[in-house]
């Protein structure tokens, strides 16, 4: 009896997932089918698979320097968010009573601040400076969209280190700032890694900010670069599943890292004073 | 271990010599310098100059004569306004409502003991992480006038095909259900993780003085869940409005606008008809209106609490 709804309860999880991922599942199944054949039959398994997509793709179009654009601009912001968020985040964990109420409420206003609005002067300045095209506005912007959640996430993993570590290296003579690099980064090391990686897949994923700034095929992210696909190869559905399902490779892989961490963070904005 | 050796390496007269160290009340303060540095320059110097640009008749390429506040009453008597501000309003709501009823179900799903439930999990929330382009893509795929996925299998029913994209009416129910399909796992995971940190005692003693299921769901889970339901409720209120994303790359606002938020409406002012003050105008509202919904709601939390 009790082993049955075990399997019956299985069995209900697999058909939730089924359906919950079918789009998913569809653009990568169909990826390895013709243009053809994915508009002819609507079986779910390729009949016959075939890299003729991939290999497209990869020929004729810039897909792979739109990865790269995209692994510079997520390395480089959540390489930046991560040293200001690690910073803040052990402020706000030691210092609590001086600034952590105006500093929280800031960062409130950071999360809810339409982007639009940041973007309109932002790209007339970086336009003036001739910086479209250039990835700093866009990594300067991911690593400010980032930082609520980073500082955050930091803070309560800092809160998890007890604050005798502190003392005792204060006592032998330890500057806090030296405290923080020698002592409290190394045990921190795990959920640094892990913010870091939220951090640089929002940014891989990103679309918006990156389509206003990055206009040319050479600095496009990839997201940009497979919106510029959908509006141009708009009925090669092959050939567009194919940069689809490329483009979540990174995503899925690093979330599989991290999965773990992910019961922490989402709740990190929660985390009240 | 390691915390020891580090300790002792340090070079303590290294660390006196220094003349240069600061007061040690200064501290936080500059940890959060660089913070504030780049906050600053991303955010709170657009902001001033978005102010500025809403006051005055200007294009991408330069700055117009000061009109007061002249955007501010075209954009009040403008239709298109209206409309956005509407389709904010009730793309926010149902995503919200929906997004959190199934989260909820879900997560109460995955709280029960199975095996491979860590799987199930996992898998449920691909929605959430995989890239918006790519999510649009497939969803494009699925509901294409013809040829796709829903369509097809509607007219297998003897239903008449129906056009996603190009009725209004259809493409507002496409761009919320593809959003809530692409937020509801967060919702789920939230309201998951509180769950499991539920005290299981709780349930037990309950159980003893005889409460039924659905008293133990109403007067143990509930309750528990109330804080983070109502955090995670304003977050996704404020992503709502703020999204660009969902609406852009699915029907690009239309069809005739019925799909445009403030966001959308926004970008099309500034980058499509190049009138920055209209654009920034649009975009400080977006921004009052959120800050006016996240003071109401946190002021509902700090009284149901």
């Amino acid at each position: 009896m009790k082993v049955n709804r075990k399997w019956l309860l299985l069995f209900c999880g697999l058909i939730i997932v089924l359906i919950v991922d079918f789009p998913i599942l569809t653009v990568a199944l169909n990826s390895f089918r013709t243009t053809e054949s994915i508009l002819s039959s609507h079986s779910f398994l390729p009949t016959e698979p075939t890299l003729t997509n991939y290999v497209y793709i990869s020929a004729r179009t810039h897909f792979w320097t739109f990865l790269l654009n995209s692994m510079i601009v997520a390395f480089a912001a959540s390489f930046l968010g991560i040293v200001l968020a690690t910073l803040a985040g052990f402020a706000l964990s030691r210092y609590r009573a001086l600034i952590l109420g105006p500093y929280n409420q800031a960062l409130l206003v950071v999360q809810m601040f339409p982007l639009i609005l940041a973007i309109i002067p932002l790209f007339i300045l970086f336009r003036r400076l001739n910086m479209v095209n250039n990835f700093v506005p866009v990594i300067l912007v991911y690593t400010v969209t980032q930082l609520p959640f980073a500082t955050w996430m930091l803070r309560s993993y800092f809160d998890s280190i007890p604050r005798e570590l502190d003392e005792a290296a204060r006592i032998d003579g330890c500057t806090p700032l030296r405290g923080l690099v020698q002592i409290i980064l190394p045990l921190a090391l795990p959920g640094i890694v892990a913010v870091a990686i939220f951090s640089f897949l929002f940014s891989y994923n990103e679309f918006f900010i990156s389509s206003v700034f990055l206009r040319d095929e050479n600095r496009m992210t990839v997201p940009v670069g497979i919106q510029s696909f959908m509006q141009q190869y708009s009925t090669d559905w092959g050939s567009l599943m194919a940069a689809a399902t490329l483009g979540m490779v990174p995503t899925l892989i690093l979330f599989f890292f991290i999965q773990k961490y992910m019961m922490a963070g989402a709740t990190a904005g929660a985390v009240k004073g | 271990m390691p915390v020891q050796v580090s300790s002792t390496r340090v070079n303590t007269r290294r660390v006196l010599k220094t003349p240069t160290a600061l007061p040690i009340h200064m501290l936080p303060y500059l940890l959060l310098l660089p913070s504030l540095a780049i906050i600053l320059l991303i955010e709170f110097y657009p902001f001033l100059t978005g102010v500025s640009y809403s006051l005055h008749k200007g294009s991408l390429l330069s700055a117009g004569p000061f009109v007061g506040l002249d955007n501010y009453a075209r954009l009040f008597r403008s239709s298109s306004f209206y409309n956005s501000l509407w389709f904010s309003f009730v793309f926010a709501f149902f995503n919200v409502a929906i997004s959190y009823m199934l989260g909820l179900a879900l997560a109460l799903f995955l709280n029960l003991e199975f095996p491979g439930r860590g799987f199930c999990r996992v898998a449920l929330l691909v929605p959430w992480i995989v890239p918006a382009v790519v999510s649009i893509v497939s969803w494009k795929w699925l509901i294409a006038d013809r040829g796709g996925m829903v369509n097809v299998i509607l007219s297998s029913l003897g239903i008449r095909p129906i056009y996603f994209l190009s009725q209004s009416g259809w493409a507002i129910v496409a761009v919320i259900a593809i959003k809530i399909w692409r937020s509801f796992p967060f919702m789920m995971l939230s309201l998951l993780a509180q769950l499991q940190v539920i005290d299981r005692t709780l349930y037990e003693a309950g159980k003893i003085d005889g409460a039924s299921n659905r008293q133990l769901f109403w007067y143990i889970t509930l309750p528990h869940l109330k804080n983070i339901s109502i955090i995670q409720a304003i977050l996704m209120v404020i992503w709502s409005i703020n999204d660009f994303e969902t609406p852009f790359l699915l029907t690009q606002g239309g069809p005739s606008n019925a799909t445009e938020n403030l966001i959308l409406l926004s970008y099309r002012y500034t980058f499509g008809r190049n009138d920055v003050g209209l654009g920034s105008s649009v975009a400080l509202l977006t921004l009052v209106l959120l800050m006016v919904l996240a003071t109401i709601m946190m002021r509902q939390q700090r009284k149901t609490i």
